[in-house]
């Protein structure tokens, strides 16, 4: 017998909810409320800029122009380019990183914190970077290709593609270390002996890299695959700041998008319509992932 | 309960700060787009206000403006006259779109802390359908409107009533250096193809010396800029963005896409380097001040940075004229411009009236034109020795801007603007594009905007 008394089930209870009480109700505040509000804004038609519409229920009418807009469809196509190509590249380049930042080695702790850095810039200032960067008259990727030649200087960013391929570059440079991170930790669990095991047994680099490495990084993978995704398909101040959605559309994306018919244009329902698509996009994505990291840790356990 | 957004208010003068502050600008923009608003105490400023009625503080939300130190001074003068009244301003990016997000997010509040700002001309109709403008008519009197010009009191109505009083009007204009057009024996062009031909004739002749010259700079990046670019090469062709009559989107019509055709094929990339789509103003004008354009289109303003021996590397040797057409005498230039107006949630219209009242005077006018190069409004300036002495390029300005195009009125205009941004985006930049068919479809999408306006009882 221990010498506190049980506490009755039912204070308990009581108790209990007191504690998440403070943080479910911001979350109902700050989190449910918005998305709530958005949904059914986006079942009305409403433009600012013509009160005397009222704000009359349309249903899905919202949602159905969107899958008949051209440029939504445009956008769709290039955020999922986006969230694919820079995803892909992040997750490649966190891994390399984090391979190097694992080993020891002289001064590794400043190597860490250097690699952290493009992480700490914020975005809207990583972008004005690139932006220079890429600038046609001034930009150092024209003075690094062409030096002194000026009249070879060439303006990246009036390319679409070209633009487009920028804006996912800045992507992959300012978040691939967040990706290394997450990589990171996933390697510091992994337990050293297997890897002398196997050393024992006479496996290469490479067969330990396939065998142990990746398939024991597969929740952190998924981890940093997660993240990387929600974030991507977010997308919007490097959009914002670098290109402002041209040339042609190019680097158009779907929150961009939402942002402009919210906010300049005043089509609220529609504006609301892109953004709950946006979010139901991720939260589908989001799912599947995390059941995905759940089957991957069960299947560890089991191990 | 109030929400509203993080905020920068703006008493004392401050020299310009170039790219800081319009970095600040952005961020405050960010957190707006982001954040739903942070609680803002009540300020000290507004406890006193509603202890006792006077002193008036006024919010003047404006724009970063380009002439900083003239600003503060005439600020400070109105303060002088006007002791009871004091002028807060608070500061929004220099780019109308970004200061149109800002400033409507703060009248779609209802926030009482906005008293006086600009008006863009392309959102008046936006903002007498909303009711964000309070109407002028008791203060903006009919004797009062005939001593600007008619065409910058007209872009202030919509419908029967007047929502802003201009303080500067602007259209396009297009500016050369006289030195280059003097040595090979020319005169201002008066059509495009006139202006390739001399553009070509004069690079042949510079290039040994000066590589890096073309024959124009403009702005083609997707933006606003765009809309205005390219609605001076269609009306210039005989074309219009909208049927005169304002019913329908008229991108389709074979003016309007012979128009876009020809920028297409002879301007971007030719006559103008392809780095064109990504310029907005302060990036054509840098290049034309560098010597590095012969022909240049802008602003009314960009004729006192050129000729700024400080920053420009051509000043006197600049000339200015009307943008070349397609047809000669058949010119055409996009109107702009700004207007002032009190907002419909202000408690104080009458002390904002003095302060726009005092604005647009005669008197500040005339310090902003002499000062800081700026096109007037006001009729009697047009012909006023003092100014004309400074400026004496307003004398050919006046009937540019009294003849110039408005952009599509409509209080949906930021939605037609993002498409026919796209349009034109899409027309110059994208290769192997089919004009007729991405002409239909913009115009279709127009078209349901106006149809929804027009439902409106």
């Amino acid at each position: 017998m221990t010498g506190a008394p049980p506490v009755p089930r039912r204070r308990e209870g009581l108790a209990t909810w007191a504690m998440v009480a403070p943080a479910l109700a911001i979350t109902m505040v700050f989190a449910l409320y918005p998305v709530v509000d958005s949904l059914w804004l986006s079942l009305h038609d409403i433009f600012v800029g013509i009160p005397q519409l009222g704000s009359p229920f349309v249903g899905f009418e919202n949602y159905i122009a969107l899958f008949r807009d051209p440029v939504a469809r445009q956008a769709l196509v290039v955020t999922l380019a986006f969230v694919i190509l820079s995803t892909l590249l992040e997750l490649a380049c966190g891994l390399i990183i984090a391979l190097v930042i694992h080993e020891q080695f002289q001064g590794r702790g400043l190597v860490r914190a250097a690699i952290l850095i493009p992480w700490a810039i914020p975005t809207v200032v990583a972008s004005q970077l690139w932006r220079y960067i890429f600038n046609d008259q001034y930009g150092f990727a024209n003075l690094l290709l062409f030096g002194d030649r000026v009249t070879d200087y060439i303006p990246w960013l009036a390319y679409p593609s070209v633009a487009f391929a920028v804006v996912v570059l800045a992507d992959v440079w300012k978040t691939s270390s967040f990706a290394a991170l997450l990589i990171l930790a996933g390697l510091q669990v992994i337990p050293r002996d297997l890897y002398d095991a196997a050393r024992v047994d006479g496996a290469t680099m490479w067969q330990r890299f396939w065998h142990i490495t990746l398939p024991l990084l597969k929740p952190a993978l998924l981890l940093a695959l997660l993240f990387r995704t929600m974030d991507a398909f977010r997308v919007f101040d490097l959009v914002f700041v670098m290109t402002q959605g041209g040339p042609g559309d190019a680097t158009q994306v779907l929150q961009y998008y939402g942002y402009q018919t919210l906010f300049t244009e005043g089509r609220v329902g529609y504006g609301s319509a892109v953004s709950v698509t946006v979010f139901l996009m991720i939260m589908a994505l989001s799912l599947t992932y995390l059941r995905a990291i759940g089957s991957s840790l069960l299947e560890r356990r089991r191990a | 309960m109030r929400w509203i957004c993080s905020r920068r208010i703006e008493r004392s003068p401050q020299p310009p700060t170039g790219t800081a502050s319009s970095w600040i600008g952005l961020l405050v923009l960010i957190l707006l787009a982001w954040s739903p608003g942070t609680l803002r105490a009540e300020s000290r400023a507004d406890a006193a206000l509603a202890a006792s009625t006077p002193p008036v503080t006024l919010r003047f939300v404006s724009w970063k403006p380009d002439h900083a130190p003239v600003w503060d001074e005439v600020l400070a003068d109105f303060s002088r006259a006007h002791p009871q009244i004091s002028v807060a301003r608070e500061l929004a990016p220099h780019s109308s779109t970004a200061y149109h997000d800002l400033l409507t997010q703060k009248l779609k509040n209802r926030d009482a802390t906005v008293d006086v700002f600009f008006i863009d001309v392309i959102w008046v109709p936006e903002f007498g359908e909303t009711g964000w403008a309070h109407p002028l008519d008791d203060f903006f009197s009919p004797a009062m409107r005939q001593e600007f010009l008619p065409a910058a009191v007209e872009v202030g109505r919509y419908g029967t009533h007047y929502y802003g009083v201009p303080s500067r009007i602007d259209a396009g204009l297009l500016y050369y250096r006289q030195d280059l057009l003097t040595k090979y024996g020319f005169l201002p062009p008066a059509t495009w193809p006139e202006l390739i031909h001399q553009a070509e004739t004069i690079l042949a002749g510079e290039r040994a010396t000066n590589p890096l010259l073309q024959g124009y700079s403009a702005q083609f990046k997707q933006y606003e800029g765009l809309v205005c670019n390219m609605l001076e090469f269609v009306e210039g062709h005989g074309g219009s963005l909208l049927r005169p009559d304002g019913t329908g989107s008229s991108l389709s019509s074979p003016q309007a896409l012979a128009a876009v055709q020809f920028v297409r094929d002879a301007v971007i990339g030719r006559l103008t380097s392809r780095a064109a789509l990504t310029y907005q103003e302060p990036e054509a004008l840098s290049l034309f001040l560098q010597g590095h354009a012969i022909f240049h289109r802008n602003w009314p303003y960009a004729w006192e940075l050129a000729n700024n021996r400080a920053r420009s590397t051509i000043a006197g040797q600049v000339g200015v004229a009307p943008l070349p057409g397609f047809s000669p005498g058949r010119t055409a230039a996009a109107l702009g411009g700004w207007l002032y107006g009190i907002s419909a949630y202000s408690r104080h219209p009458d002390e904002a009236w003095t302060l726009i009242e005092y604005l647009s005077s005669q008197a500040v006018q005339k310090k902003f034109s002499r000062e800081a190069g700026i096109a007037p409004s006001r009729e009697a300036l047009f012909s006023d020795p003092d100014v004309l002495a400074r400026s004496p390029q307003l004398t050919n300005q006046r009937a540019v801007l009294q003849a110039a195009t408005a952009r599509p009125r409509s209080p949906l205009y930021p939605a037609i603007s993002h498409l026919l941004q796209r349009y034109f985006s899409r027309a110059l930049a994208v290769d192997g594009i089919d004009l007729a068919e991405e002409a239909a479809l913009t115009d279709a999408h127009i078209d349901r905007l106006l149809a929804l306006t027009k439902a409106a009882p």
